[in-house]
């Protein structure tokens, strides 16, 4: 009986103690606490991150653009994009100079820097980090082949270096594998320069050396950490990762051991007074060039917040919480004047501004060239497929889904690469909606109204706006009579799907690697069939082989010709709608300095300040 | 049967019939039963829900949105149709496709529809020039004249035509141009209709196991103790989204079948447990004892003498349950894990969180349907209130 | 009293088995390995990823595999959804997480919900005690949903705009006793008033029926202050229903609450749980799943002793 009067007296004292000001000072409190909470004599950076966050910090386990961003600070590449040049323009990142090719296109001549430490780390011998040598690189490259270490980025060094491909199937029948076995195309020099040689000269080989996916890192670290490598990295970037909260948050501090990488200098007018690059004279104007000169990284400390859900960043953006956001669709028509893309009043006078930045992005519906009913090559084959896309309302679907403000053009090329069509329309097109074309293809293959053919099924992904946009293309079919059926599956089940060739019609995205239209003309490629990433299992022999020249060719106009050769045949063979790029729309704070955001290279936040 | 009729006549259903409130709240929940009866003898159907009426996020009670809006709605949609049609082959032929919910062309010569088309467009041409449309309130009668130009090109709407659409925009329009009103009477139906057969699947699963286990004892009882146990043991929401996503690829994805399952796996252990209490109460009970020497089978003593006098907690549990079902409905249709293709309350609650209604000030769509919700809810919560009064009055 | 637990346990051991093979099933209706894998993956890729989840096996092997961990207490399996990361480290750092947020909102609402539930008790039948229970019905036909959305934009959002300054975070979390009222305070007083409605109402009935008791009408009569009659007798009586009700909902704190975690950014066990489901995190759920139902089997038998503590009428056997 004793307890029992314990706990009533206890309840008794909470009952009566409890009242109405205690909860307003406690409300006072973290009012004053709040604020109090954040820092104030270091530069913080406050960014937001979309969706979960990346999963695996290892460079050859990544695979998504989190992962490519999350890993950017820490890591570095060979290679690297100039932060404000556009278009694009690759510079030495770790390396003295650019590689120095051969005549032939095939032997790569690097010289690394001489000032590269990797981070100080326990896993180094005295917990100071080692500098940079070229066994460093080599092991790196190889991990990528070791199937122990799940990596996802085999594809970029399939059939590429010498040798490599050989060592790869060698190594993984092996017992165990051997980081010291040599590769035939990988010559070591000596500590800081060495030699790669590729089976044929590929164009993409160097922009493949900008790719996370490549990224240096110690042997030390993986042997210490092991599996954990991906949680805990050690690499040579401007940042250090101090403390990683899944799915929430991410900190990085400022490496005090970076080399001497300064903000670049502001290049000025050319001499015939036309500017150095495209952009310049805004870059100019925004005060680009305020830090010209000054030790990168600009600022102290880096915290990275998740966000699954866009309404909780918009509303801690608003609140000045973050220093910059991207403006999802829906809240495209709060802070913008849809009419004119401008920032509303109310906004401006916060001191935001706006930054618009297309993506190299392509959302666009294929079908399965391999299916019985609506692929193949044949003339009545095309024109039933052609009448699908001349049945379609991309503008529709721009407008109901992306607030208008997406991109539409023909051809699997974006905008701002060789070979996309100018006026992002080409010359021969299928876009629709034009019914009455598209009837009289139907006629013309013989299934007036559609009549003869079966049920079109569709396959895209569970998402509430994919499933709507399926809807939406299926009411627009029925105009023309052709049924469609939509299957939304999660996005396991869809590649399953793609990868056993199992759809008929499917709604897929893909977003470039790197800028250079051959990383979508590979889409359709022969041999690069299903299970690979050719889903349209498109395969015309002329196509195969206009590919296998460009991808050796370096950037000429005879190589646009041929990509717009390559595109038309895409429009004409229509094993794929579309397509349809994204523009986003960045929102900042005025604090924020220096913001040029780019989504196909992250590693740009060394450049980010606050004033 | 009998049963039943003898407990309608008793004591403690005068008591109920007495109960002002409660009779309110029956009378609101017909009210929705209707509804859903209305929904499904086709009066909404899914389609309808589906159609864009007009421009998104319009505000309810015939309200004007703003400027900027305004402008936006007449240069957009049906416009850029008109427009599309007529630049078409087969002019005529484009023209008659031309629809937006109950609005088509109107019946004129396409030269006649080019000059009203240039009508519009030289009215949004000077309009356009404005930087800011909502903070220049001098520009308003352009506005309106815009409008009315745009207008024009629709064909007039019959009377019936023009009471459904001001129906159907009593309440605004959804991010899409759906809407909100039909949508959210459609969900009406959803959610009774989750809420009946859960509720009859989960009451009628547990009174059977509940009374089986409580009247034979011994291995049976430990049986189904130890079923609802291990259901029990797993966190409910856990179950409810596991059981929902192991069905996301089936053929039955699509349908209602896995919110079904997944409700009824986890609704019945409450009622089981406590007719199964009731069940052993009532098994010393002399009539009981009586039947049992008069040679009555165990079957028919629990069919005829033990389930029919726990009917009254059976009714409370089916009140009770009814609400569960319509409230774990909303979180999980709002998680993805629920209904899909067709509209409900918790559809409606995500879709207004994911397209910034919200956070922008629009509460229409999320409005409705709480409101909605709040009043079955409310009116099933008095209801059940008023029965455990009347029947269980013990009860904790 | 050891036998009547250790019999208790064993009768326990089947429930345990057949909630873990019950969990297991249904999560392999799913493939969990596509997603994992990177876009241009091949066959091989495939099926060495599912060996190397061990799911090439049949079932009931990776049932013993299973159970061996779980009855060794070996969570040191790794996460599929972040390699190098255990289920057990998962656990460490968010259950504490979800015990910041749950343990105050369940102390808040008893207490409060006891109180208000003994005025209206005290009350029956007038008007105050009618205003009560009608809010209490009020309150419990909101959806949680509309709870937490409107929580967050008026509480957090608004309230800054107002006042100038953060009072509440709107997403986020950092540990610390001083972050604490920050992050987590609006999350708690949302389930605070979510779950008060159906605490009151359960606890009056328990007052109610202790208002009829013979020894309140002995103590009225007596003269003793209403006060004392209200707390001393009354609530010590109610006491077995309420520790009761307090005990089976134990258990639950440890699993959080997803929906708040969620929408507040707190990465406590309902934010892991639903995240490890989404992604097809087998482990994690798995090894969650199989501490929540040790906790709540455990804390059922903790309640039958319980009644025997403080209840002389039932006994160990």
């Amino acid at each position: 009986m004793k307890q029992k009067h314990a706990i009533t007296s206890l309840l008794q004292l909470f009952s009566l103690r409890f009242n109405l000001t205690g909860v307003a000072a406690l409300i006072l409190t973290c009012g004053l606490l709040g604020p109090f909470s954040y820092g104030q004599s270091e530069i913080v950076l406050r960014l937001p991150m979309p969706t979960t966050g990346p999963n695996s910090l290892d460079p050859v386990r990544g695979a998504s653009q989190y992962d490519n961003v999350a890993a950017s600070y820490v890591y570095e590449t060979l290679l690297e994009y100039e932060y404000l040049t556009r278009p694009y323009k690759l510079k030495p990142c770790l390396l003295e100079s650019m590689p120095e090719v051969s005549e032939d296109g095939k032997t790569f001549s690097f010289k690394l820097r001489d000032d590269i430490y990797f981070h100080d780390d326990p896993c180094f011998e005295d917990g100071k980090g080692r500098k940079v040598v070229t066994r460093d690189v080599f092991y790196s490259l190889k991990r990528m082949a070791d199937t122990d270490n799940q990596p996802k980025s085999w594809w970029l060094m399939q059939d590429t270096i010498k040798g490599f491909d050989q060592y790869r199937k060698e190594q993984n029948e092996a017992e165990r594998f051997d980081y010291d076995a040599p590769v035939a195309g990988m010559v070591e020099i000596n500590d800081h320069e060495f030699q790669i040689v590729l089976n044929q000269p590929f164009i993409r080989f160097q922009y493949t050396l900008a790719m996370f996916q490549t990224s240096v890192l110690p042997r030390e670290a993986v042997e210490h950490y092991q599996d954990r490598i991906s949680r805990h990295p050690v690499g040579t970037g401007p940042f250090i990762l101090e403390h990683w909260e899944t799915g929430l948050q991410m900190v990085y501090r400022r490496n005090p051991n970076y080399r001497d990488v300064r903000y670049p200098a502001d290049p000025g007018m050319k001499d015939d007074a036309t500017p150095p690059y495209q952009g310049y004279a805004q870059d100019k104007a925004l005060g680009m060039y305020d830090c010209a000169g000054e030790r990168l990284p600009l600022a102290d400390k880096v915290v990275l917040t998740m966000f699954q859900k866009n309404a909780p960043a918009w509303l801690k953006f608003l609140n000045k919480e973050l220093d910059y956001t991207r403006v999802a669709s829906e809240n495209f028509s709060q802070a913008f004047i849809k009419r004119k893309r401008t920032l509303r009043p109310s906004f401006e006078a916060q001191g935001m501004r706006v930054v618009a930045l297309p993506l190299l992005d392509m959302v666009y519906n294929g079908f399965n060239m391999e299916d019985p009913d609506y692929g193949g090559y044949t003339d009545q084959k095309k024109w039933v497929r052609q009448a699908i896309s001349l049945a379609m309302d991309l503008d529709e679907v721009n407008e109901a889904f992306y607030d208008g403000i997406n991109l539409i053009y023909d051809g699997p090329i974006p905008s701002g690469l060789d070979g996309h069509p100018e006026g992002h329309t080409a010359a021969v097109n299928y876009r629709g909606p034009n019914l009455q074309k598209a009837r009289e293809l139907l006629k013309k293959s013989g299934h007036p109204n559609g009549e003869g053919l079966p049920p079109l099924v569709y396959y895209t992904s569970q998402q509430a706006q994919s499933r709507e946009m399926a809807y939406m293309t299926a009411r627009n079919l029925k105009k023309i009579g052709i049924k469609m059926e939509v299957n939304a599956l999660d996005f396991s089940e869809l590649s399953e799907k793609m990868r056993e060739k199992g759809a008929p019609f499917f709604g897929l995205a893909w977003g470039s690697d790197y800028p250079d239209a051959e990383n979508n003309l590979q889409l359709f490629y022969g041999p690069f069939k299903s299970p690979m990433s050719n889903n349209f299992n498109y395969d015309r022999p002329q196509y195969n082989e206009l590919y296998e020249e460009i991808r050796v060719m370096p950037a000429s106009p005879e190589r646009t010709a041929k990509y717009v050769k390559m595109r038309n045949m895409i429009i004409e063979d229509v094993p794929m709608i579309g397509a349809m790029a994204r523009t986003r729309y960045y929102l900042i704070h005025d604090r924020l300095k220096n913001f040029k955001p780019e989504e196909t290279f992250s590693n740009w936040v060394k450049y980010l300040t606050i004033k | 049967m009998n049963r039943i009729k003898q407990m309608i006549n008793t004591r403690e259903a005068k008591k109920l019939w007495r109960n002002k409130l409660a009779l309110v709240a029956l009378a609101i929940i017909m009210l929705y039963l209707l509804a859903a009866l209305f929904v499904m003898a086709g009066g909404i159907s899914r389609v309808t829900c589906d159609t864009v009426i007009g421009p998104n996020k319009m505000p309810g009670f015939y309200r004007q949105d703003t400027p900027e809006k305004r402008y936006e709605n007449s240069t957009k949609k049906f416009l850029t149709k008109v427009k599309r049609a007529l630049a078409a082959e087969d002019v005529e032929g484009a023209l008659s496709e031309v629809s937006l919910g109950p609005f088509t062309v109107v019946n004129k010569s396409p030269a006649e529809l080019e000059m009203l088309v240039a009508e519009v467009d030289a009215l949004a041409g000077e309009l356009n020039e404005s930087p800011n449309l909502d903070i220049d309130p001098s520009l308003l009668p352009k506005i309106a004249d815009l409008e009315a130009a745009e207008a024009q090109l629709k064909a007039p709407l019959t009377a019936w035509q023009q009471f459904v659409y001001d129906v159907s925009i009593l309440l605004g329009t959804d991010a899409q141009g759906r809407s909100i009103f039909l949508r959210g009477i459609y969900s009406i139906k959803i959610a009774i209709q989750i809420g009946l057969v859960t509720a009859i699947f989960a009451v009628s699963l547990g009174a059977f196991l509940g009374a089986a286990a409580g009247y034979f004892g011994g291995w049976v009882d430990h049986v189904v103790v130890w079923i609802y146990t291990t259901f029990s043991s797993i966190p409910n929401l856990v179950l409810l989204v596991v059981l929902a996503y192991a069905f996301t690829n089936s053929a039955a994805k699509d349908t209602l079948l896995p919110v079904y399952i997944a409700f009824g796996a986890t609704f019945w252990i409450g009622t089981c447990r406590v007719i199964r209490g009731e069940t052993l109460k009532l098994k010393e009970m002399e009539y009981v004892h009586a039947a049992q020497t008069a040679g009555f089978g165990p079957v028919h003593i629990l069919l005829r003498y033990i389930l029919p006098n726990t009917a009254h907690l059976m009714l409370i549990n089916f009140s009770l349950l009814l609400i569960a079902a319509i409230k774990s409905e909303v979180i999980l249709s709002y998680l993805g894990f629920g209904v899909k293709n067709q509209p409900s309350w918790g559809i409606m609650i995500r879709d207004a969180g994911n397209n910034g209604d919200v956070v922008g000030g629009f509460f229409w769509e999320i409005g409705f349907a709480t409101a909605l919700m709040f009043v079955l809810v409310l009116a099933f919560n008095i209801l059940s209130d008023a029965l455990q009064d009347a029947f269980d009055p013990k009860h904790v | 009293m050891w036998a009547f637990i250790i019999r208790k346990l064993v009768y326990n051991i089947p429930v345990y088995l057949a909630i873990i093979f019950l969990l297991m099933v249904l999560l392999r209706q799913r493939d969990p390995v596509t997603g994992k894998l990177g876009k241009n993956a091949t066959q091989e890729d495939y099926i060495s990823k599912r060996k190397e989840f061990g799911l090439d096996q049949p079932i009931y092997l990776q049932y013993g595999v299973l159970l061996k961990s779980i009855f060794t207490f070996d969570f040191s399996q790794e996460s599929w959804n972040e390699p190098g990361v255990t289920v057990g480290e998962k656990l460490r750092t968010a259950v504490p997480r979800s015990l910041a947020l749950t343990v105050p909102a369940l102390g808040i609402t008893t207490v409060i919900s006891i109180f208000v539930a003994m005025l209206s008790a005290f009350y029956r039948g007038r008007w105050i005690d009618r205003l009560l229970v009608f809010c209490a019905v009020l309150g419990m036909s909101v959806s949680f949903l509309v709870y937490i959305i409107f929580g967050q934009y008026f509480g957090a959002y608004k309230l800054q705009q107002w006042l100038g300054t953060p009072v509440f975070s709107i997403h986020g979390y950092e540990s610390g006793l001083l972050n604490w009222p920050f992050f987590m305070l609006l999350p708690v007083l949302i389930s605070v008033i979510v779950s008060m409605g159906y605490d009151t109402r359960f606890y009056r009935a328990v007052m109610v029926e202790e208002t009829q008791a013979d020894y309140i009408t002995t103590a009225r009569a007596k003269g003793a202050p209403q006060s004392k009659v209200m707390f001393v007798h009354m609530l010590r009586n109610a006491m077995i229903p309420i520790v009761t009700r307090v005990m089976i909902t134990l258990p639950f704190l440890v699993t959080g609450s997803i929906l708040l975690e969620e929408f507040f950014g707190i990465p406590g066990m309902g934010y892991v749980l639903l995240s490890a489901i989404r992604n097809d995190d087998f482990p994690v759920v798995e090894g969650f799943t199989a501490v929540f139902a040790g906790l709540f089997i455990m804390s059922i038998i903790a309640t039958d002793i319980l009644y025997a503590v403080f209840d002389p009428r039932v006994r160990l056997q």
